[in-house]
């Protein structure tokens, strides 16, 4: 029962704190620009390369792509916000069990990460003309759940890697876009030189894309599973490793002393 | 007049400073417009066609674009963030000469992001860095430069007064990579937002150098039908014009804010 009130406290508080910085209507108008502006770039470039096929593939892969903003942007930068605005020895010092106090705190990201899922699919209808016609809506929204969910796994894996170092925004920054490289949002996995495809396949996003396409063509829960079924597993292991990385960050900053300037 | 490039050199050495001291900053910088080009050029790999003129240099003028914007609104920012801004403001040197040496060291740092996307270019996808005219291509790419530099002026000017510095200059990278048409013609734009092309200096900067860069780009130039050099010289005519007015824009705003500050004393936290 404490675990489950941890475990909310951390993730509501975590919201919250975002608006410190940020204003309730600047973090709307965030939403809808960047989920907007990012897809209609590549739809662009896409469309000037490849011409109209290109579209579909590029406006999916980045809409879905768009949770990654909160999921891994914002979930890496909890780490970062906890160093600059000095509550990460009081997070240290609370008897508070760790494992909820640290994947809550990644928990409403993936709601808000559905929410910017959301409005870019519809930005890629309204807007691009992608046909969702033969959808399978329950498969859709299975996967960008668990999409959501793994991605956040990830953030936590490398907002816990963060942690050893000074300023987590660069890793941040680094691990938001180069999911654009890796996880076949603008062309195919197979595009990639062959050593690098193996990469890809380390980020839950990559099975989230495929398994989203398929259920845009009209794909069923039992025809993705075994893509699923992959995705959870390497979600898994991202958060148990992140969690692993947070805790010897704790047993190194209780030994050294150090903690904000590692 | 001396007192004035004092200040904006003391701000120029502080800020290049400041990136010497915690260089990483360097990555965010740069990450966007690198993995934005790599995405172009890995799309256009089997293609043909002028494409890796369009992906290579846009990439670049992204990586300008980028830092200057973001280092803008960061600037303010670190200032907030460090507890200083209220001494920038209650010194008696003018805020935008602090903000122009910033400006300044943004827009060198902005060029090594440019080389740097070019030589990546270069030696991970073999792309030809041949250039027709290597003083206009010079020429237009520092005016260029200048004119981001002055548009990141008016950025600076609205960030001293917004709390969401930071996220306004995420928002608005992408947008301005669109609307200038960093990576591809504008005409595949909608016809409603071509205005909007046509009033950011950069757009004419990457006309410019993209005809420097390879002649056969004419045909696709604002100026077609054109000698490439005519059109160079126009494209940077029009470009020079419009950071002249950048530039008066940011005077007045750099007033207007800073005086609205002092009035209202939302400095900090607004």
């Amino acid at each position: 029962m404490s675990g489950l009130r941890i475990f909310l406290s951390s993730a509501v508080f975590s919201f919250r704190a975002q608006f410190d910085w940020l204003n309730p209507s600047m973090w709307l108008t965030m939403k809808l620009v960047l989920s907007l502006s990012q897809m209609a770039f590549f739809v662009f470039v896409g469309l000037f390369i490849k011409g109209t096929d290109a579209i579909p593939f590029i406006a999916i892969g980045n809409a879905v792509q768009s949770l990654s903003w909160n999921t891994v942007f914002s979930v890496i930068n909890i780490t970062g916000h906890d160093k600059w605005d000095g509550t990460l020895p009081l997070v240290l010092v609370t008897p508070a069990s760790r494992l909820p106090l640290f994947v809550g705190r990644a928990m409403i990201h993936v709601f808000d990460g559905l929410l910017s899922v959301a409005i870019s699919l519809l930005f890629a209808g309204f807007v691009f003309g992608v046909d969702f016609v033969q959808t399978n809506f329950l498969t859709l929204i299975v996967a960008l759940l668990l999409t959501a969910f793994t991605m956040s796994g990830f953030g936590l894996f490398i907002g816990g890697f963060s942690f050893h170092f000074r300023n987590p925004m660069v890793f941040a920054n680094i691990f938001t876009f180069i999911l654009l490289i890796f996880c076949g949002v603008n062309f195919p996995v197979q595009d990639l030189p062959v050593p690098l495809q193996a990469v890809s396949y380390a980020f839950p996003l990559t099975y989230g894309l495929t398994a989203s396409r398929s259920a845009i063509a009209g794909a069923t829960l039992i025809d993705v599973a075994p893509v699923l079924a992959q995705q959870l597993f390497v979600g898994f292991v991202s958060i148990m490793l992140g969690y692993l990385l947070f805790q010897a960050f704790e047993r190194s900053a209780r030994k050294t002393g150090k903690l904000e300037a590692v | 007049m001396s007192q004035s490039l004092r200040v904006v050199y003391s701000a120029f050495r502080m800020a290049m400073l400041h990136w010497m001291a915690d260089p990483q900053w360097v990555i965010p910088n740069i990450i966007a417009p690198f993995v934005f080009t790599t995405v172009a050029l890995t799309l256009f790999k089997d293609s043909t066609g002028p494409f890796g003129l369009y992906a290579v240099l846009g990439g670049g003028m992204m990586g300008m674009w980028g830092n200057t914007l973001y280092s803008s609104g960061f600037a303010i920012e670190f200032e907030k963030w460090q507890g200083t801004l209220e001494e920038v403001m209650a010194a008696p040197s003018k805020l935008i000469h602090v903000i122009a040496g910033r400006s300044v060291s943004n827009a060198l740092f902005g060029l090594t992001n440019m080389i740097a996307v070019l030589l990546i270019a270069a030696a991970g996808f073999r792309v030809s860095l041949d250039i027709a005219n290597p003083v206009m291509f010079s020429v237009a790419l520092i005016l260029t430069l200048i004119s981001v530099s002055a548009l990141g002026l008016i950025f600076a000017s609205s960030f001293v007064l917004s709390r969401s510095a930071q996220a306004l200059t995420n928002g608005l990278e992408t947008p301005l990579y669109i609307v200038s048409g960093s990576m591809f013609p504008i005409a595949l734009l909608p016809f409603w937002v071509h205005p909007a092309a046509y009033i950011l200096g950069p757009t004419w900067g990457i006309d410019a150098i993209r005809l420097a860069t390879s002649p056969d780009y004419a045909s696709q130039s604002f100026w077609v039908g054109m000698d490439p050099s005519a059109a160079i010289i126009l494209d940077i005519i029009v470009m020079v014009a419009i950071t002249l007015v950048y530039t008066a824009v940011a005077i007045v705003l750099f007033k207007a804010v800073e005086k609205r500050a002092r009035i209202k004393g939302t400095l900090v936290q607004a």
